[in-house]
């Protein structure tokens, strides 16, 4: 390392773990696929901006009205200006719809990941910590939450709220409200291991309050685990957003989206398969790199666990 | 039509009576089509809705639908010709369209020999007296309002169950004559005649509400099984001859009705037409995008298609009532905007869909008379539009447009983005209000909940002008309990008045020139946005044969089309 004195030394552990997971292809491979992905969403309207395209505009002249309104030209109407074609029955780019509807997807699914991690974690440690009566009652709870019908449940939230509600925002709060449970099982069996801990019992020894103990002590020990499987339930988050707003109650048009996108195209799948193919592949690779980055993480932070992972 | 309107649509729609389709697709070969020789085998109908009910007094119907009309006779009914010759009426119980007396206030009918329900008793007058009384009753909801508004002294009556003296207006002075008593001059009369309401029902053999279970038929085929909204299955009425009955051929001995199948479903197994799928046809799955695109290729399905108009419009209607939409100018100004390429391939493209100026959709028989004031081109008139604006003194406009949750009827969000697309080209921004489909009319017709602006469909319950544009337009039809169409709130007495005045005409073709010139004085207003006329497409199996669309509905005629 550099100069101490200008940066604060790594710990050991940390470096030893970024070191391995720089050596990880897996991982490298998925973090710099979800990399791109991130940046693109982000830069989305740059980028529609740099291709001269934004993700409303239709172009009647580009379907052929005739025949359904299927894009006019081989592999969905893709040309220099419009770079993975147009959208049938619309006109619209699906190059902007395409990067705009990331945005919606990832953000979606980013948000709801967080919310359940800070769900879980804090009933997850206030159940490890905090008594037996207080443990059972979480513990049942957490058993509620995971028991319920999640995608049944979210679909009737879903359209029972008022229209006008942020619908992204929506999205990722009820996903995330109901798929918090599995982070609060991890959480708290974490937390009931570390307890027992000999550091652990010389800080309350030491007369430390169950907050500090749980601040100082078990969240520094609960973060690989916790990490690794937020990096697991992204992936399924983002498929439960594809999946509501494919089922109609997620994203509102013309909000693009991926699953919305999915969802439309089942009746173009046959007249037009790039329809299909362009965002079940981006859909497809963007969970693919996200699982990549969990498996890595595991192996690398969960050594006991990578031989059956992979 | 006004409080049921939701009904007609929903009702012809499930039962597919609303296909509409104009002459093409005939399969005419070489040899011509004997209606003498088509009999036997068993016709398959798949569709996704109808068969809700089976009770004559309860379907609404355009020209007696297709299935209902296998199995109910009715005074009289569509004469089933291609194109624009079947828009007529042709007698059916009766031996011709009816005499009108007393300036069309009254309208005498005699029915003719040989005709005959399914239990061998001959069809008297009584019968058809009866089934129209029956249609009243309150536990027997959802048949054209028409009658109680024509009939004298009708509009209160409670039905036979409650009220068994019957209705004094309908005179049945012997056994073959039957006299409707109107109260102010109605030259439809003939047409309204084919609706299913004035099928002859038995009153011996009436359980009611439970009568639907099983029919007694006057037509060509009777119930031999029908589980509601699931399937129907039919065989021939031994007791039917088509020696009184030259409009029907019959020629399957068997049809089965499956419903509560996916459009895509449907159209897919026809285009297959694997096994019993050869015999298949379909009263109410119009093509999807996956058929278009096979279509026109040259493939062996272009000679399996049926292409038809049934009379109907896709429209923007205006609340005047609501601001800013009282203003002209803003009505204008977004008639400019609207760009019809968008909405139409938001409908499914130019095959089911045309883009239409006027509010008459363009057949002849409703006086259909061409008019653009607001010319919009293809793709809209953006720049015309914010011009009008700005002369306007408005700025930074943002409306709400309500639509349909699911875009099954066309009125859904696909058609709200490009309607809010195309508006926001001229600077007019466009909030989406979607409605649960199963509620959208309750809200759209009732004025206290009525949304400023909100996609419509309007289609016609017979081919002429009348019921096109008097529920629209009249503003005696104003509703404020619910069920109301003139969603405009629009009422000018000298437009009522010239609707009485072209009720009281019994000459169709007469009537349809002065309907037409109504819509095209209304139409300066802009009340409405015309967006679209529908096309209807549909597929049929590789053993059908006649699947020849009707030019009333426009879909192929189920009494006519054979298999073997």
């Amino acid at each position: 390392m550099t100069n101490p004195s200008v940066a604060p030394p790594v710990p050991p552990r940390a470096r030893t773990v970024r070191h391995r997971l720089l050596r990880d292809r897996g991982f490298l491979t998925g973090a710099s696929i979800a990399l791109v992905m991130v940046v693109v969403a982000l830069g989305a309207p740059v980028l529609a901006g740099a291709a001269g395209q934004d993700p409303s505009t239709y172009h009647d002249t580009l379907l052929d009205s005739a025949r359904g309104g299927v894009p006019i030209g081989s592999l969905g109407g893709i040309s220099g200006e419009h770079w993975l074609g147009v959208e049938p029955g619309t006109g619209r780019d699906l190059f902007a719809r395409v990067i705009y509807g990331a945005r919606v997807s990832l953000g979606v699914a980013i948000s709801a990941t967080v919310l359940q991690v800070l769900l879980g974690v804090v009933v997850g440690v206030a159940a490890g910590l905090g008594g037996r009566i207080a443990d059972a009652a979480l513990s049942r709870l957490v058993d509620l939450v995971l028991a319920v019908p999640s995608l049944v449940l979210s679909i009737s939230l879903l359209a029972i709220v008022p229209t006008s509600w942020p619908r992204p925002a929506l999205l990722a709060v009820v996903i995330a409200i109901l798929g918090w449970g599995g982070t609060a099982r991890i959480s708290r069996g974490e937390t009931l291991s570390l307890r027992t801990r000999d550091y652990v019992a010389a800080a309350r020894v030491a007369g430390s309050g169950p907050w500090r103990v749980a601040r100082r002590e078990i969240l520094p020990g609960l973060a690989a685990p916790v990490l690794t499987y937020a990096a697991l339930i992204l992936p399924s988050n983002m498929i439960a957003e594809a999946g509501l707003s494919f089922l109609g109650v997620g994203v509102r048009p013309p909000t693009p989206s991926w699953g919305q996108m999915l969802s439309t195209a089942t009746t173009w799948f046959r007249a037009d398969p790039m329809y299909v193919i362009i965002p079940g592949g981006l859909l497809f690779l963007t969970l693919l790199a996200f699982v990549l980055v969990a498996t890595g993480l595991r192996r690398v932070l969960d050594p006991r666990q990578s031989e059956v992972l992979l | 039509m006004r409080k049921t309107v939701p009904l007609v649509l929903a009702a012809t729609l499930l039962t597919g009576v609303l296909a509409a389709c104009q002459g093409g697709g005939e399969t005419t070969s070489a040899t011509a089509f004997d209606p003498a020789t088509c009999q036997g085998g068993t016709l398959s109908v798949l569709n996704q809705g109808g068969i809700t009910h089976l009770d004559p007094a309860r379907l609404y119907t355009s020209g007696g639908g297709n299935i209902p009309s296998l199995l109910f006779r009715t005074l009289t009914t569509r004469n089933r010709q291609p194109g624009e010759a079947g828009t007529k009426p042709a007698p059916d119980l009766a031996t011709d369209l009816g005499t009108p007396s007393d300036g069309a206030k009254t309208w005498t009918y005699h029915l003719r020999d040989g005709i005959f329900f399914e239990d061998g008793t001959p069809i008297t007058a009584a019968d058809i007296k009866y089934g129209i009384e029956r249609s009243f009753a309150p536990e027997l909801p959802g048949g054209a309002p028409y009658l109680r508004d024509w009939l004298v002294d009708a509009a209160g009556y409670q039905g036979p169950y409650k009220q068994p003296d019957g209705i004094k207006a309908i005179e049945t002075p012997d056994a073959k004559t039957i006299v409707f008593k109107l109260g102010k001059p109605e030259g439809d009369f003939p047409y309204l005649a084919t609706a299913t309401q004035f099928a002859p029902v038995p009153k011996d053999k009436d359980t009611g509400v439970d009568y639907e279970k099983h029919p007694i038929s006057s037509g060509p085929y009777m119930v031999a099984s029908y589980e509601q909204k699931k399937s129907l299955s039919l065989v021939r009425n031994p007791h039917w001859s088509a020696k009184s009955d030259t409009l029907r051929y019959a020629c399957p001995d068997k049809i089965e009705v499956t419903s509560g199948l996916d459009a895509a479903v449907i159209n897919q197994r026809l285009v297959t037409s694997a096994g019993q799928d050869a015999n298949a046809v379909t009263t109410d799955a119009v093509v999807g995008p996956e058929q278009l695109a096979q279509l026109g290729t040259g493939s062996e399905l272009d000679k399996r298609v049926a292409r038809g108009e049934f009379p109907a419009t896709t429209y923007l209607a205006f609340n005047l009532k609501k601001k800013p939409f009282d203003n002209p100018k803003v009505r204008e100004a977004l008639s400019y905007a609207i760009n019809r390429t968008s909405v139409v391939n938001a409908l499914g493209g130019s095959a089911v869909a045309g883009a239409s100026t006027t509010f008459l959709p363009p057949q002849a028989a409703l006086g259909y008379t061409p008019y653009d004031y607001f010319p919009a081109g293809a793709a809209g008139d953006p720049a015309k539009a914010k011009q009008v604006l700005a002369e306007a003194g408005i700025s930074n406009l943002t409306i709400e447009l309500a639509h349909e949750n699911d875009d099954s009827s066309g009125l859904g969000p696909k058609v709200a983005a490009a309607v809010q697309e195309a508006f926001k080209q001229a600077g007019v921004t466009v909030t989406l209000t979607a409605i649960d489909s199963a509620t959208y009319r309750d809200v759209t017709g009732k004025p206290a909940t009525e949304p400023g602006l909100s996609l419509q469909y309007w289609g016609d319950d017979w081919p002429g002008g009348g019921p096109f544009l008097i529920p629209i337009f009249d503003g005696r039809q104003i509703i404020t309990a619910g069920g109301n169409f003139n969603l405009a709130q629009y009422d000018d007495p000298a437009v009522n008045a010239e609707i009485d005045a072209i009720n009281t005409l019994t000459d169709p073709a007469a009537a349809a020139k002065r309907w037409g010139a109504l819509d095209a004085k209304i139409g300066k207003l802009a009340l409405v946005i015309p967006l679209t006329h529908e096309k209807d497409v549909y597929l049929y199996g590789k053993n059908v044969k006649n699947a020849v669309p009707d030019g009333w509905r426009g879909t192929y005629d189920l009494a006519r089309v054979s298999v073997k």
